[in-house]
Order: structure tokens, then C-alpha cells, then sequence
């Protein structure tokens, strides 16, 4: 793989929590790609460092040493300035808590980082992509007259109206039910097959089984790499982890 | 959300409300004309009542912005505090760091334009309040109205937004740091409290505090009082800063045999350092104003009344008007009596014209009436002397402090009273004049023009007349009608009845012990009452200001509320635990509150010590209990009635929100 069909490259990096006997390597030494144009799961025990993971690669979190490029840009390197206008630009986040703000309405939180980044949505704009999720009609609905999983398909409209480079989602299906659940994975399965780079923490083989390839984690290293492996292998692949 | 805005929306009406109240009181009182129809000596007495009222009006004034100042800033830093959790949120989606803050500081315009829209029009009613405060007090002439200037509303308006900026400025930039991973965090995150900016204010204003305990006696009887008496807002500001040091650690203090309740009230209390400091401080700051003030008032009112019993050396008081010392003098049985008739006056130094008040007075008979002529050796002369009164308060204070005593004798002047005659005038206890050089001196109606100063009496805690006058520079016309005091000393073996009988054709003779009494209650009761009118409305805001902190605190609770239920806890379980904690911290303010206003004891009993000889501490047991009654009843009430409606849901509705 060349570097230009990296959406993310990893290169050694660590990130350790607490000082002397308490420390924890969250992240040890690891060096890894997410493909371009590719949906790639992150799976690992409990502990394991997968959201600390996703959070270094995302830049919302420091890495103690190694580099993290999103594309060519050095997220390491990034001063709060442009890690700010990348946010708003190149990278969406989705998270198991959805993390609305409570007082907006589904499409002003949809609208919330284009307003951020100074720009005015059209009302159309919005609306398409709350449709994209399937919630054309619940646009004046604030998050909490949502369900979970609206407001989940909300968070992820929030986190595609700005047509980022990379998707990054921690659990997006962790708060929900196995329904509501398909319908969020069926929603990222199109955005992948559209061209949208994905990276997904997850627990759930049935969720990692939809994505084009699958990370393991365990003490904080990648310890495994599948690709179009079935919810069966995935689990039995965990297991021996665990 | 609604509470946070509207706690800061409170601060800040009730802050415009309350300067712009005693700015129009003062500004009213100090444009104040004086009545037509008034005499000579009437005009100077009215207008030395305005000066008071003025000088008072200013530090209501002073109070006012200090507490609207804290109160709001204190209050807008918690509920930006609160709100670390949305801009976490906001800069995860994009929001840079000055869009955090210019956000921040435009809801402050905001918030602070309304918070004087509605302050402007709640000040007319806070005004009203005031003016009747004072009138009922004495403190204003009857009739006395606050009145309106339209420039108030430029003032109040640029008041309410100026402090409801500088109270978001701090606030602002610490939220503007705020990482967009804490948004990921579901349970607030323990932010850092202990912030570099509250360590250094706490040690700043500790300095602050300490310079004033330390300089205060070096101020003089008037400079010593006021130091004293400002201790309290350093020294608040300090304790409120550093109290998230404290107040967690006091909270280990709960009693460990209460179960799991006090173990809840106690993780809370570490867990929520923030919200306890933001209950404390209001807290803090109305403890320690309210007891520290009127302790060190108390104490230097006190001393000045110990000193008078010391001084004065008489066994009869006889108060009567116009000259009549020789009368008194004449009475068979009066060894010596030192008649003293009041006049208002106006002194000119460097150009400044104030009023002043001076006796007229018999130098010889002053010094003896107030134990300015006897030296150190001549003490028990004194005790034989006193005859029949051998057992007067003056005597009294003399066994008990003889080394004080003759500190006094030393610096008694009595050689220096001897040249007060002719145009000559002396410094009276009151101070306030130059000791030597010459002043222009202005009798009602009568222009003395520049007279020498030639001596001066020490001067006294409890203060007095600001100059003293021989009898032979007032013309007979302005004495006549001039209040007059006679301090009598009656010959050994004189019969008291026989003598009260005759100086009774001439004026109301009291005991000397009885007048001391009875003055002694009269300034206590003015020290009370001029308490009353600088701390009663600013207490009363800081109060509400700590109950708008708890209802802000318990807003942000209800989930966590609901956690504790859903793990097992029933509603009255927690409600008992929000008591709890509130107690605890409403007990460690107070305790900090005490500590601030030890400050103003130690630096009262300094003073006093050094004006004179004898360091009192007076400590209002019934104001103290009476503060401490009330607080923990607020406190407790409001915590109760928030955790009530906060648990009223089922916490079951509270969890499954996922914003
Ligand atoms: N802010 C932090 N401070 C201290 N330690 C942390 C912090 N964040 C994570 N850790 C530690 O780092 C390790 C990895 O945590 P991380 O959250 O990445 O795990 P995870 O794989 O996402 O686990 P899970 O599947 O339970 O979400 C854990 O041992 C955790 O305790
Ligand atoms: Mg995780």
C-alpha cells in the first residue's frame, strides 16, 4: 500500500497513562494503516486501548512518541489551531454516546460544524443529509424526543455533513439494540461503498463482520489483521484473545 | 441549562440593583441643599450630619461593588464550570478556541445588558428599601427620597456588562482550554480546581489581608478602625479562592458511623470540589463580612468606652445649655467641674473647607476632668481624691490596668492645654486637625479668620470633638444657646444630695457611672445600626448569591441523582446525602468565613492595643449563632427542595437521555 492510500497512518506510536508503577500503555508501539476508501474495524478486549487508539489517530488525543498522518498532514506536528480546522473539515467523529447538544434540534446539530467553521448551510444541505440517515422528518426534533438509534444516525449526519476524510466512530452501535443497531451498520456499509474511509471501534463481531477489514488489539498492540472475514471467524478470533 | 442562565442573570440584576441604589443615595445625599429657615449654628449641623451620611453612603457604595463584583464572578465562573462539558462538545465539532470564548464573552454582554435592564428598575425598589433604612436609623433627615438622574442608566448598564465581562474573562479562558476529549467522558470530569489563577489571587489577597492586620495600628484610632474593619474582603477573597483546598478535607470530617450515606455525601464532596467551592464562596464572603465587620466595630466601640471610663474623672455629670461653668463651680460641695459647651465649626486647611466639631472649654478643668493632668506618680493622690466615688468605673479600670493607666499620664499634655488661650485653639480627642501651624476657623456666623494651633490631646478611640476652644475666642451670643456638659467632682465629705439638689436648678445631673452607662449603650447602639445600614442588604444578596449557586449546583444533578437510585438508594437516601454534603460544606465556609473575619479581630485588638494600652476583643455571640442559624437553614432548605425536584422523575426518564 502506498502512502497516498493511507487515510491514516500510524507510525510507533505510544500513549501512556499515569506515572511510574501506575502507568498504563494505553497504545504500545504501534505501527499501522487505514486504508483509503476502506471501512476497517478495531476490535480487542476490554482495556485493550482501542478508544485510546481511535483517539490518537483522530488527533483528540497526544501520542507520547511516533507520528500520526491523516492523509500527508501530520496530526503530531498540529498545533490546536489546525486541529481545530481539521475537525471541522477532515475528520467526524461518532461516539457510543451520542453527544448531541441537548438544546439544538436534530438539524441544528447536523448544521452545528459548518456554522462552527463559518458557514452558512443551506436548508437543503441539511435536510439531504438528515435524509441520508432517514430522518427527513425529524428534523425539528430535539435529541431527546429521539430514540437511540435516531439520535445515533443523527450524530453520524452531524459527523458526514462536512464530507470529512475520515469517519472515526467508538461504538456506534454499542448503546443500541440489535434493530437499531443493523439499521446504523447498514448506513455506514452504503457511506464505505460510496468511497467514505471508515475506522470503527467495536465489540460486536456482527458489526466488525460488515467492515472490509478488521484490527485486533490486545496490552495495547495490534496483535492481528483480517480481511472479509465472517462474524463466526471474528469471534472465534476474540475469543482467543480474551 | 434555564438555571444556569438564570443564576447569572440574578447575579447581575441584583448586583446592578444594589450599586446603583446606594450610588443615587449617595449622590442624592451629597447634592443635598440644606433647608431654608435653618440658624447659623443649625446650617453647620446639618451639613456635618450630610458629611456623615455621605462618608456612609460611600461605604455602602463600596460594599456594593465589592460584593456585585465577587458575587457575579464567582457565580459566572460556576456556571461556566458547569458548562465544560457542551464546549467539549462544541470543539469536538469544530469550534476553535476563540469562537469558545467569544461566545462565552457575547452571553456575558448579553447576560450582563439584561441583568441591568431588570437591575435598573429592581435598584428603584432596592433604593426605596435603602432610603427608609437609613431614615428609620437617623442616619438621613426625615423626607430623605433617593432621587433619579438619567446618567444612571449609562451607569448601570455599562455596571452590570463591565462585571458580568471581567466575571466571564477568567472564566472564558479556562473554558476555551477545555480539551474535546472531556466530552467523551460521560460523568463531568474532575477538572483541575486548584487553578494557577486561584492560587494566585488566594495568596495576593492573603497578602492583602496580612499587610492591613499588620499596619492597622500604626493608622491611629480612625486610620486602625477602618483597616480593621476592611480585613474582611481581602481576606474573604483569599479564603474563597483557596477553599477548594479546604473545603474537601473538612469533609473527611463527616462522622464515618453514617453509613452509606455519609460515605456517599463524602465521595461527592471530594469528587465535586468545583460545586462546593462555588457554594462556599458566597458563603465565605458573607460570614466573614458580616461577623468580621461587626466584631472589629464591636471591639473598637468597646475599647472606646473602656477608655472613656478610664478618662473621665467625675462623680456627677450635670448636661445643661449656654455657659454655665461658673454657676456650677459656685455650688458649695463642687471641688472642680469641667464645663464643656459644643459648637459646630468650619475648619479651612490647604483650601479644603470641612465641618468640624469643637467644645469650648476650660483648659485647667478639661485636663482634670479627663485625666490629662496627673502624672504617673500622682495616682493614689487621684484615688483619695475621688472621695466618695471611690468605687467609679474610672477607679475601677485603674486597679485593674495601673501600666496602662500611667501610659496615658505620660502622654498627657497638660502643659501643652495650658497655653490654650486667646486665639489659641488645641486638637480635640476627634483629631482630624494639624497639630501645629494655624487654621481658618469659621463659627456659625462668625469668621475668626486664622487662628494658631498651639496644643493637642491625645487622641481617643471613641473619638470626640475635633477641636477645643478657650472660652474667651466664642462671643457670649453663640454661647448662650451651645449644649453644655459639666463634669463634677464634688469636695471629700461633700453630701452627693445636698449638692445634686442644687446643680439640679441648673441642669439634669446624672451619676457619672449612670452617663458612662448610658453612653456606652448609645454607641453601641449607633456602632449596631451603622452595621445594619452598610451590611444589611449586601448580607442579604450574598445569601441569595449562595442559594443561586446550590440551585445551579443541583442542576446539573439529576442524573447523577439517578444513578445513585438506580443503584439501590431510595429518594429519601439521597436526599439525606444532599443534606448532608450541603451541611458539611456550608460548615466549612462558615469555618472559613470565621477564619477571614479573625483577621479583622486580630487586627481591631492590635489597634486598640495601641491607642489605648489595652487590646479588646468584643465577639457578638448572638450575631455570630444568629449567622450561623441562618446560613445552615438556607443552605440545608434549598439543597433539600432542589435534590427534592431533581429526584422527582423517575430516574429511569434521566439516564435514557444520551445528549
Ligand atoms: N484518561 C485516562 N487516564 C488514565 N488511564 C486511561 C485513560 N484512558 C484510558 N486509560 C487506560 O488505558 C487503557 C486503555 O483504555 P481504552 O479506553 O483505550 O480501552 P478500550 O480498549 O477502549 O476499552 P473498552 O473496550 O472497555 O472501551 C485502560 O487500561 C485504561 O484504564
Ligand atoms: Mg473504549
Amino acid at each position: 500500500m502506498t502512502r497516498a492510500d493511507a487515510a491514516v497512518t500510524l507510525r510507533a506510536i505510544s500513549r501512556v497513562f499515569g506515572r511510574g508503577n501506575a502507568a498504563v500503555r494505553a497504545v504500545d508501539n504501534v505501527t499501522l494503516e487505514f486504508p483509503r476508501r476502506a471501512w476497517t474495524a478495531v476490535m480487542g478486549p476490554s482495556g485493550s486501548g482501542k478508544s485510546t487508539l481511535l483517539h490518537c489517530a483522530a488527533g483528540l488525543e497526544n501520542v507520547d512518541s511516533g507520528q500520526v498522518l491523516l492523509g500527508d498532514t501530520d496530526l503530531t506536528a498540529a498545533r490546536d489551531r489546525e486541529l481545530t480546522a481539521l475537525r471541522r473539515t477532515r475528520i467526524g467523529f461518532v461516539f457510543q454516546s451520542f453527544n448531541l447538544i441537548g438544546s439544538m434540534t436534530a438539524a441544528q446539530n447536523v448544521a452545528l460544524p459548518l456554522r462552527l467553521a463559518g458557514q452558512r448551510p443551506s436548508t437543503a444541505l441539511v435536510r439531504d443529509t438528515l435524509a441520508a440517515v432517514g430522518l427527513a422528518d425529524r428534523a425539528r426534533h430535539r435529541p431527546r424526543a429521539l430514540s437511540g438509534g435516531q439520535q445515533q444516525r443523527v450524530a453520524i449526519a452531524r459527523a458526514m455533513v462536512t464530507a470529512p476524510d475520515v469517519l472515526f466512530a467508538d461504538e456506534p452501535t454499542g448503546a443500541l439494540d440489535s434493530s437499531a443497531a443493523a439499521v446504523v451498520l447498514d448506513l455506514l456499509r452504503v457511506m464505505a461503498s460510496g468511497g467514505q474511509s471508515i475506522v470503527m471501534v467495536t465489540h460486536d463481531p456482527l458489526a466488525a463482520a460488515r467492515a472490509d477489514a478488521v484490527v485486533f488489539l490486545r496490552d495495547g498492540r495490534v496483535v492481528d489483521r483480517l480481511a472479509g472475514a465472517d462474524a463466526r471467524e471474528i469471534a472465534n478470533r476474540l475469543a482467543s484473545l480474551t | 441549562m434555564i438555571a444556569l442562565f438564570a443564576g447569572s442573570l440574578l447575579s447581575v440584576t441584583l448586583g446592578v440593583a444594589l450599586v446603583q441604589s446606594s450610588l443615587l443615595l449617595l449622590i442624592t445625599a451629597a447634592t443635598l441643599d440644606t433647608p431654608p429657615g435653618l440658624g447659623a449654628a443649625e446650617r453647620m449641623e446639618f451639613s456635618d450630619n450630610v458629611t456623615a451620611a455621605v462618608s456612609m453612603l460611600g461605604l455602602i457604595l463600596g460594599m456594593a461593588t465589592f460584593l456585585a463584583g465577587f458575587i457575579i464572578s464567582s457565580t459566572f465562573a460556576f456556571t461556566v464550570a458547569q458548562r465544560r462539558r457542551d464546549f467539549a462538545l462544541l470543539r469536538l465539532v469544530g469550534a476553535g478556541r476563540g469562537q469558545v470564548r467569544l461566545r462565552l464573552l457575547r452571553e456575558a454582554v448579553l447576560l450582563g445588558g439584561l441583568g441591568a435592564a431588570l437591575g435598573v428598575p429592581t435598584g428603584l425598589l432596592v433604593m426605596a428599601a435603602q432610603a427608609a433604612l437609613m431614615r428609620h436609623q437617623g442616619f438621613v433627615p426625615p423626607g430623605f427620597e433617593g432621587e433619579w438622574r438619567p446618567w444612571i442608566l449609562a451607569v448601570s448598564f455599562g455596571t452590570g456588562i463591565a462585571l458580568a465581562l471581567a466575571g466571564a474573562m477568567v472564566a472564558a479562558h479556562r473554558a476555551a482550554r477545555v480539551r474535546p476529549l472531556e466530552a467523551l467522558r460521560d460523568t463531568g470530569t474532575a477538572a483541575r480546581v486548584m487553578t494557577a489563577t486561584r492560587w494566585t489571587a488566594g495568596l495576593i489577597f492573603f497578602g492583602g489581608a496580612l499587610a492591613l492586620v499588620i499596619v492597622a495600628p500604626v493608622g491611629g484610632p480612625g486610620g486602625g478602625a477602618a483597616m480593621a474593619m476592611n480585613v474582611p474582603l481581602p481576606a474573604a477573597i483569599a479564603a474563597a479562592a483557596l477553599s477548594p483546598l479546604v473545603v474537601p478535607l473538612l469533609g473527611r470530617l463527616l462522622p464515618t458511623g453514617s453509613g452509606v450515606i455519609g460515605a456517599l455525601a463524602r465521595a461527592n464532596l471530594w469528587d465535586a470540589r468545583r460545586r462546593s467551592a462555588s457554594v462556599a464562596a458566597p458563603l465565605i464572603v458573607l460570614v466573614a463580612l458580616v461577623i468580621g465587620t461587626a466584631a472589629a466595630g464591636a471591639s473598637i466601640t468597646d475599647a472606646g468606652i473602656t477608655e472613656l471610663r478610664r478618662q473621665t474623672q467625675a462623680d456627677l455629670v450635670v448636661t445643661a445649655t449656654g455657659p454655665v461653668g461658673p454657676a456650677i463651680t459656685a455650688v458649695p460641695g463642687v471641688a472642680s467641674a469641667s464645663t464643656e459647651l459644643s459648637i459646630p465649626a468650619t475648619v479651612v486647611t490647604d483650601d479644603e473647607s470641612s465641618s468640624a466639631s469643637a467644645l469650648v472649654i476650660d483648659p485647667a478643668a478639661y485636663a482634670r476632668a479627663h485625666s490629662l493632668s496627673q502624672p504617673a506618680s500622682a495616682l493614689p493622690a487621684r484615688a483619695d481624691s475621688a472621695g466618695p466615688a471611690a468605687g467609679s468605673p474610672a477607679a475601677r479600670s485603674d486597679s485593674v490596668s495601673p501600666a496602662a493607666s500611667g501610659g496615658l499620664a505620660v502622654r498627657a499634655d497638660s502643659a501643652g492645654l495650658a497655653a490654650l488661650r486667646g486665639r489659641a485653639v488645641a486638637v480635640g480627642p476627634g483629631g482630624e486637625i494639624p497639630s501645629s501651624g494655624s487654621i481658618r476657623l469659621a463659627l456659625p456666623d462668625l469668621d475668626l479668620g486664622s487662628v494658631p494651633v498651639v496644643a493637642s490631646v491625645p487622641a481617643t478611640i471613641s473619638g470626640g470633638a475635633n477641636l477645643l476652644l478657650p472660652a474667651g475666642l466664642v462671643p457670649e451670643r453663640l454661647l448662650a444657646a451651645a449644649p453644655a456638659q459639666s463634669f463634677v467632682t464634688l469636695e471629700p465629705g461633700a453630701s452627693a444630695d445636698t449638692v445634686r439638689a442644687a446643680l439640679g436648678r441648673i441642669g439634669t445631673v446624672t451619676d457619672a457611672d449612670d452617663w458612662l452607662r448610658a453612653d456606652a449603650a448609645a454607641r453601641s447602639e449607633v456602632n449596631n445600626k451603622i452595621m445594619v445600614a452598610v451590611m444589611g442588604l449586601g448580607a442579604l444578596y450574598a445569601l441569595i448569591g449562595v442559594v443561586n449557586s446550590i440551585v445551579i449546583g443541583a442542576a446539573a444533578r439529576r442524573r447523577e441523582f439517578a444513578a445513585a437510585r438506580v443503584g439501590g438508594l431510595t429518594r429519601g437516601q439521597v436526599l439525606r446525602a444532599a443534606l448532608l454534603e450541603s451541611s458539611a460544606v456550608t460548615a466549612a465556609g462558615i469555618l472559613l468565613g470565621c477564619l477571614a473575619a479573625a483577621g479583622a479581630l486580630i487586627a481591631a485588638a492590635r489597634t486598640t492595643s495601641a491607642v489605648t494600652g489595652t487590646a479588646t476583643v468584643t465577639l457578638p455571640w448572638t450575631l455570630i449563632g444568629a449567622v450561623c442559624a441562618v446560613a445552615l437553614l438556607v443552605t440545608g432548605a434549598t439543597s433539600l427542595i432542589t435534590s427534592w425536584s431533581a429526584t422527582r422523575p423517575a430516574p429511569i426518564t434521566l439516564l435514557a437521555a444520551r445528549e
